[in-house]
């Protein structure tokens, strides 16, 4: 204590120097320094460790670092900071643990890089920009009340057993009693199942959106076994098309979209991988539970898996404005924070946790509190694209075989070089070395003595080149001389090879890869030093590629003007390049002749050739650019070989000459070709661009990103009323209070990261307590989308408002009904397709829609279910009939969408972009896909009837349906009631015949009275038309 | 009454004279979108008593500067070239050129019995001031051009609430049964949607039946407008009678299905707007006079011109919202004068200034803009100082815009709200996004407040938690 307080006092006459002292003339620079370091370090340091106890919940030793004005009064004890020199301030000494108390308190010591930013914020003045947080921005923890738990849908799930009924004959499961208990008791009798083809027609279109074909309806009323239905029911839940059907659903709930809406509504190409997803996991009825979990939080819980990285696309497919200013990052941040959150709690939880944002929920116990710290779970997740091996189990077994059979190669190779090419070898190595070198084109000259003038250095290669090293000076000369060389030389090639040290691979030593051999030439002299050497004139220079043909070519090397141009190869980097001089005449001296290779690199600064190697050549012009060559160095090895006889080599020496037979050796050559095309077939996983939803992962690009856009922030704040210009404190992950029992707090279900996590863990504890049964959500969780299925199976939820399970929420019709098949889909290991069987086996499922006026004045809604409520089909399964019917369907799963309207698959791979909509689907109220949406409306307006009437897509199923009637009616008697049971699954009742006979032979009269040839096709057509057109077409029994 | 009238029938039933009984709001709450709902444009009334029945939006896409326009500012003149002190160069979009202060370069002069100051570049509008009533103290929330749009026309500066149309038409239905009730109209010359595309007419979470109807710029209007082509009139009413003797039939099967007669009936209507929607746009039907006075026989502004007539055209015919862009979308193809704030708003000045002079004049003679609300707003305005550059530009500018409305119960030459001495900032009597949206609603007889729909547990409003209507501008 003493020490601080002898501190203060020091601090205190430092600062009254600052306050006497001029205002330094870097003042506003320094400030303006020290408020970016505020800005990017110091506001969330202090915010994060200190705030806590000095200024938001407490304002300990007086001490309130809120404001600037709070951090210069200082505290209890004096002044904490000397503007301008931190070494002398106490804030610096205390969090350094040069003295005590050492803060912050009771928590590690900050890093010391950020405490060095601290000391230099601290030394250029300590400015804020604006206060740490907005007075009265951190709500008051609310606690929830016992009353608050005892609404209804918070509550556990009741055990419930089927009630009692009077008629025991009609229930066939359990649902029939809970139903016909509700009806018993307001004197109703439900209505009479369904004749078999309407309710073929009910459970096809409901399970897989597409209408049964004439086949099967025929199949199925033929059938009297008596689980001719259940058969149905479960062949229809084994079809991919389930899958498809049901994953529309979950879409409109999730949102989902490709592209991210605002000014530029860019693509996101690779987001179509959530329907996948989607699909996929409907189709292999993965249990509820887990296909929430790994939306929320797949690539925390099953990083390895790539299906549920997939899923994590659900929490990124919201809209996000890519055209940002600075002004609108943060809140920008925040709104995308609040799409995930809100999403999750509509489509997930059915509440509506957004409206907590700017004050605490209207109507449900969802505090202010519970929902920025629910959102702050989200604060470091992010939408990325990630490379994933969709196939890995078909990777891996690729790869066991492959291995197989590269082993096999290997050994087959290695037995061939033990067994047979010693000998082989002593055979070749017989030979003369003229004999040898027939074989060759090119001579490369690796003995040559290398120099460069201005000190570059070359380091020999193992294929003859050399590398360049040391410094790469503005402009080079080297010179190249030779040992003897014997015969008639005729050319000679300079290489340029590229290599991973070179910039761009080289070839060149230049930074965009090139090089530019300005002059090249050659000079020759007799080997004994006869003569004095003299130049040899080059002739029609070539080479593999030339950066163009004027001051750039081949030629301009040896154009005369030494200082500026010269061959370059822009912009073929990273390869290897060859050019090629003919000499004028043949060159050949007795006793051998040595060569000396001057080149200069001139033409521009480094621009001299990475990695070089000289060859010569005897063969007769013109030389081939390309060819054989082989090492100057073997032929010297050869030819002591012969003089010292082969068995007397040392192994290196045998090693290298080897290293030369081998490529001749056609055997030899034949197996290891074989093992490098095996090796080139490697079975490589195919990596799939996936967007996903993650943490520590690089951010998904965006036209934002040129402003600096930081796609997160470290942590969340608590806003006043949603103002991101507002904040309160640090608002730490925690879940809905009202939906944590038993004492439970978020601790529960939180633990650390794994070792190497790159993500937080949040949002697995997240997942966790919403799946959780006992302490957690999972009991909403479960009603929530038992509902929905029953949504979707009977026309409306047993709670009205399928997203909104709170106190604005419908109640539910039958609360004990939905508590028990909650109960159900968790007994039965959260599994879906079971939960289907037992909906759609319900007598109450099965019953006929006939309307029964006394039975409506006393349930008009038939939110008792008293009968079928014929339901009008969504936008995907009108259109998906329309083709099915017409045979039109192209059933291609999965993949990338299209916006092409003539598509032939199924809706759902429409690609959804924001602002291009496809308008058929708009015009039967498919949502925007903007926020989440759990129930779609079912209008009837007239553009809709113009589809029916003018489209082209329509009218093209139409012909196509009519054409193919046409050809079957020699099979099936007459076209029109075909055409029925095609179209709506039925034979046409008398009167309905009668009509549509007269109609076409109507038609048929008018189009020949038109002259048209295909008079009877137009006719039928236009009727297949009017049966698409039908409101039986679109509204199903 | 009836058993089978329930809610659903009823709607159906009601028929016109629905609106009598307030019958949208049968509509207004996401709970009951599993019942299906025969046709939602069916016409309603009002809350009370209204004074426009139609509106006609001249969008000024791109933002346009209010002291180039119709905020006179001699100060500004003064101080040409002088820097503004205290300005946040995050202001605008582009932080890197903000310059001094720069004058119009246009001369203003007064016009009207009201002695409105115009600037130069709109001598035909200058002579309707005294129908106009001008809102100087406009600001919004955005700086961004899709965020501001938004915010223009949904009330929002985020993605996903309905436009003014769609509430509007959500509130009163069609009055015409063979048009769409909303039309918008964009940039005809290739220069793009206006940014932020469809979501600029979009429904949000109100049902897809509200959108607005965009006709497309090229190519058909309408979708679905045209019969197969190898099909006669004849033809296709034998269809279309074949269909409606079965459906009878089918509903006969069905009694309690109002939907089904709803949908028997979408089908006659579809078949009369075959021929209502192409009548309705064919403005070669106009006579030469009229043609002439909105400008279509002149070059530079003869695509609005067409435009005008249409909206003119669409709104004879019960039509109750349409919506014109001015411009398309990039810099510059806009009112987004970013550079050569001159050029640009000379030219698109030129585009608009007859074409919508002659659609106020026309509207007037036919005694049709007593109850035609004609609307000229943007997204933004621009700023004082200037944006550096060859010929200098202005940047955007949340804090102050100018707009005007004219006709169907607005105050003729009256000026509302004023900006700073330089035109920065609303300073009197500013006027919120939520507050211009109010008035738009109370003119066509509908209380802001009242007009609501539930979704995700809130009912939500055009005007959000704001607005208050500007009296001093209604009669």
């Amino acid at each position: 204590m003493i020490s601080s307080r002898h501190l203060f006092f020091t601090a205190v006459t430092a600062l009254s120097c600052v306050v006497h002292a001029a205002v330094p003339p870097q003042h506003a620079q320094d400030m303006a320094k020290g408020l970016a370091l505020f800005k990017s370090d110091v506001r969330a340091a202090l915010t994060q460790h200190c705030l806590k106890c000095h200024g938001g919940e407490k304002v300990k030793g007086g001490l309130d670092l809120t404001t600037r004005e709070g951090l210069l009064k200082g505290g209890e004890e004096g002044v904490v900071i000397v503007s301008g020199q931190s070494k002398a301030s106490r804030l610096y000494k205390s969090i350094t643990h040069a003295t005590k108390p050492a803060m912050p308190d009771k928590s590690p010591k900050l890093p010391d890089a950020l405490i060095a930013k601290i000391a230099q914020w601290i030394d250029y003045g300590a400015p804020y920009d604006k206060p740490l947080m907005e007075k009265g921005a951190t709500p008051a923890p609310r606690e929830i009340s016992e009353a608050d738990r005892q609404f209804w849908s918070f509550q556990p799930l009741k055990k419930v057993s089927p009630p009692k009924v009077r008629d025991t004959k009609w229930p066939r499961n359990d649902i029939d009693r809970f139903v016909l208990a509700k009806l018993e008791e307001k004197q109703l009798a439900p209505n009479a199942l369904a004749e078999r083809p309407t309710l073929l027609r009910r459970v096809y279109l409901d399970l897989i959106g597409l209408p049964p074909t004439p086949e099967e309806i025929e199949a199925f009323v033929n059938d009297k076994s008596p689980d001719a239905f259940a058969k149905v029911v479960d062949t229809l839940l084994a079809s991919p098309h389930y899958g498809e059907r049901w994953a529309r659903h979950w879409l409109d709930i999730a949102r989902f979209a490709e592209s991210h809406g605002f000014e530029q509504d860019y693509d996101r190409p690779h987001a179509y991988h959530y329907r996948d997803f989607v699909i996929k996991a409907l189709n292999a009825d993965m249990p509820y539970d887990q296909f929430v979990k790994w939306q929320v939080a797949g690539d925390e819980l099953a990083p390895g898996n790539p299906l549920a990285l997939m899923a994590t696309g659900f929490l990124g497919a919201g809209v996000f404005p890519t055209q940002l200013t600075e002004k609108e990052f943060e809140s920008a941040r925040y709104d995308e924070l609040d799409d995930m959150a809100g999403t999750l709690g509509t489509a997930m939880l059915g509440l509506t946790i957004g409206c907590a944002r700017c004050h605490d929920h209207k109507f449900d116990p969802i505090p202010v509190r519970d929902y920025y710290r629910l959102i702050s779970t989200f604060s470091t997740t992010i939408r990325s694209e990630i490379e994933l091996d969709l196939a890995s189990d078909t990777q891996a077994a690729a790869m066991v075989e492959w291995e197989r059979k590269r082993r096999a190669l290997d050994e087959q190779l290695a037995k061939f070089e033990a067994a047979q090419l010693p000998a082989r070898f002593d055979v070749w190595a017989k030979k003369s070395p003229a004999e040898l070198s027939a074989l060759f084109q090119w001579l490369i000259l690796d003995e040559a003595e290398a120099k460069s003038l201005e000190g570059s250095t070359f380091t020999r290669q193992p294929d003859g080149s050399l590398l360049l090293g040391g410094k790469n000076p503005d402009h080079d000369r080297w010179v190249f001389k030779t040992g003897a060389l014997q015969g008639a030389l005729t050319a000679v090639r300079v290489e340029a090879l590229a290599d991973e040290s070179l910039k761009k691979k080289g070839p060149g030593r230049a930074d965009n890869g090139n090089f530019s051999l300005t002059d090249f030439r050659v000079f020759a002299q007799p080997a004994d030093g006869s003569k004095p050497r003299v130049p040899v004139k080059l002739a029609r220079p070539r080479a593999t590629f030339e950066q163009n043909n004027g001051g750039l070519s081949v030629a301009s090397s040896i154009d005369g003007d030494p200082r500026a141009t010269g061959w370059a190869v822009d912009p073929q980097f990273g390869k290897n390049h060859a050019a090629l001089f003919e000499f004028d005449e043949p060159l050949n001296m007795p006793g051998g002749v040595v060569l000396t290779l001057e080149m200069d690199f001139f033409t521009n600064t480094r621009h001299a050739i990475g990695r070089p190697r000289v060859a010569v050549t005897t063969a007769p012009a013109p030389a081939p650019l390309a060819g054989a060559a082989q090492l100057q160095s073997i032929f010297t090895l050869m030819k002591a070989a012969k003089d010292l006889r082969v068995l007397r080599l040392t192994d290196a020496q045998r090693l290298a000459l080897q290293a030369m037979n081998h490529p001749l050796d056609a055997a030899w050559k034949a197996l290891c070709k074989e093992l490098e095309a095996h090796q080139a077939a490697k079975p490589k996983p195919a990596l799939t661009k996936v967007q996903a939803t993650s943490e520590g992962v690089k951010p998904m690009k965006h036209h934002a990103d040129d402003r600096g856009f930081p796609h997160f922030y470290k942590e969340s704040y608590f806003l006043k009323r949603g103002d991101a210009n507002q904040k309160g404190e640090v608002a730490t992950s925690s879940f809905l209070q009202v939906l944590m029992r038993g004492g439970k707090t978020e601790k529960s279900w939180q633990s650390a990261p794994p070792a190497g996590a790159h993500t937080s863990h949040r949002r697995a504890a997240l997942a966790g307590w919403m799946a959780d049964t006992e302490h957690g959500a999972g009991h909403l969780l479960a009603r929530v989308i038992v509902n929905r299925l029953w949504q979707h199976h009977f026309g409306r939820g047993l709670v009205a408002t399928p997203s909104d399970f709170g106190a604005q929420g419908e109640k539910p019709t039958h609360p004990e009904l939905l508590d028990f098949l909650a109960s159900e889909l968790i007994k039965n290991g959260w599994r879906l397709k079971p939960l289907h069987k037992l909906m759609v086996m319900s007598a109450a499922y099965q019953q006929d829609a006939k309307f029964d006026t006394a039975k409506a004045a006393k349930d008009p809604m038939n939110t008792l279910v008293w009968r079928r409520t014929p339901q009008r089909l969504e936008a995907e399964a009108i259109r998906d009939s329309v083709l099915a019917v017409s045979g039109r369907l192209d059933r291609t799963m999965f993949g990338p969408g299209t916006l092409d309207q003539e598509s032939k698959r199924r809706s759902i791979y429409f690609f959804i972009k924001r602002s291009k909509l496809v308008p058929t689907m708009q015009l039967f109220d498919a949502p925007e896909p903007l926020v989440g949406q759990g129930a779609r409306p079912a209008t009837v307006i007239a553009p809709q009837a113009l589809l029916f009437m003018n489209s082209p897509q329509v009218r093209a199923a139409a012909k196509e349906l009519a054409a193919t009637l046409q050809k079957n009616a020699g099979v099936h008697g007459t076209t029109v009631p075909s055409a029925y049971m095609t179209a709506l699954g039925r034979a046409p009742a008398k009167d309905e015949l009668a009509k549509a006979v007269a109609f076409v032979q109507a038609q048929v009269a008018a189009y020949q009275t038109a002259g048209r040839a295909e008079a009877a096709q137009l006719a039928l057509a236009d009727f297949c038309q009017v049966l698409f057109g039908l409101n039986e077409f679109i509204y199903i029994e | 009454m009836d058993a089978q009238l329930n809610r659903r029938a009823m709607l159906q039933r009601c028929g016109l004279g629905a609106g009598a009984l307030g019958l949208y709001s049968l509509l207004q709450d996401e709970r009951l979108l599993g019942a299906p709902v025969a046709d939602p444009l069916t016409a309603r009334l009002p809350h009370f008593a209204a004074k426009a029945k139609a509106v006609i939006w001249i969008f000024v896409n791109g933002g346009q500067s209010q002291v180039d326009t119709w905020d006179y500012k001699p100060e500004l003149a003064k101080r040409n070239g002088q820097a503004l002190e205290g300005f946040d160069r995050f202001t605008g979009f582009f932080s890197n050129s903000v310059g001094g202060l720069m004058k119009s370069p246009f001369e203003f002069a007064q016009h009207g019995q009201c002695g409105k100051w115009v600037s130069s570049i709109f001598p035909n509008l200058a002579k309707h001031v005294d129908k106009m009533a001008f809102i100087h103290s406009l600001h919004t929330e955005s700086n961004n051009h899709s965020p501001a749009l938004f915010m223009m026309n949904c009330g929002l500066p985020r993605m996903g609430y309905p436009c003014v149309g769609s509430w509007v038409t959500y509130g009163l239905g069609s009055a015409s049964r063979n048009l769409p009730a909303f039309v918008v109209m964009s940039d005809p010359r290739g220069r793009g949607l206006p940014k932020g595309h469809a979501t600029n007419w979009g429904a949000g979470f109100l049902p897809s039946v509200f959108q607005g109807t965009h006709l497309r710029p090229q190519g058909e209007p309408i979708d679905n407008l045209k019969r197969p082509v190898e099909m006669t009139v004849a033809q296709q009413r034998a269809q279309l009678d074949l269909m409606a003797d079965l459906n009878r039939l089918h509903l006969a099967r069905n009694p309690g299905e109002s939907e089904l007669a709803a949908r028997i009936e979408s089908f006659e209507l579809a078949y009369r707007m075959q021929s209502a929607a192409p009548e309705a746009l064919a403005i070669e039907q106009e006579s030469e006079a009229t043609k002439k006075l909105y400008g279509l026989d002149q070059k530079h502004c003869a695509h609005f011109s067409a435009q005008c007539l249409i909206a003119r055209r669409l709104v004879e015919r019960g039509t109750r919202f349409v919506q014109i862009y001015s411009g398309g979308m990039d810099n510059q193809l806009s009112w987004d004068g970013h550079s050569d704030i001159a050029g640009n708003h000379t030219g698109f000045a030129q585009e608009t200034d007859q074409p919508v002079a002659a659609l106020l004049q026309d509207l007037d003679q036919r005694g049709m803009l007593k109850d035609t609300l004609v609307v000229w707003a943007g997204e933004f305005g621009r700023l004082p100082v200037a944006q550096k550059g060859d010929k200098p530009g202005r940047d955007h500018n949340p804090h102050a815009m100018s707009a005007w409305l004219a006709g169907g119960g607005v105050k003729g030459g009256v000026s509302h709200g004023a900006t700073d001495e330089i035109g920065h900032k609303a300073a009197v009597d500013r006027v919120h996004v939520n507050d211009f949206h109010a008035t738009l609603l109370h003119l066509l007889g509908m209380e802001h407040e009242k007009l609501t729909y539930r979704h995700s547990g809130r009912d939500f409003r055009l005007t959000d938690v704001g607005g208050k209507v500007i009296r001093p501008i209604v009669t």
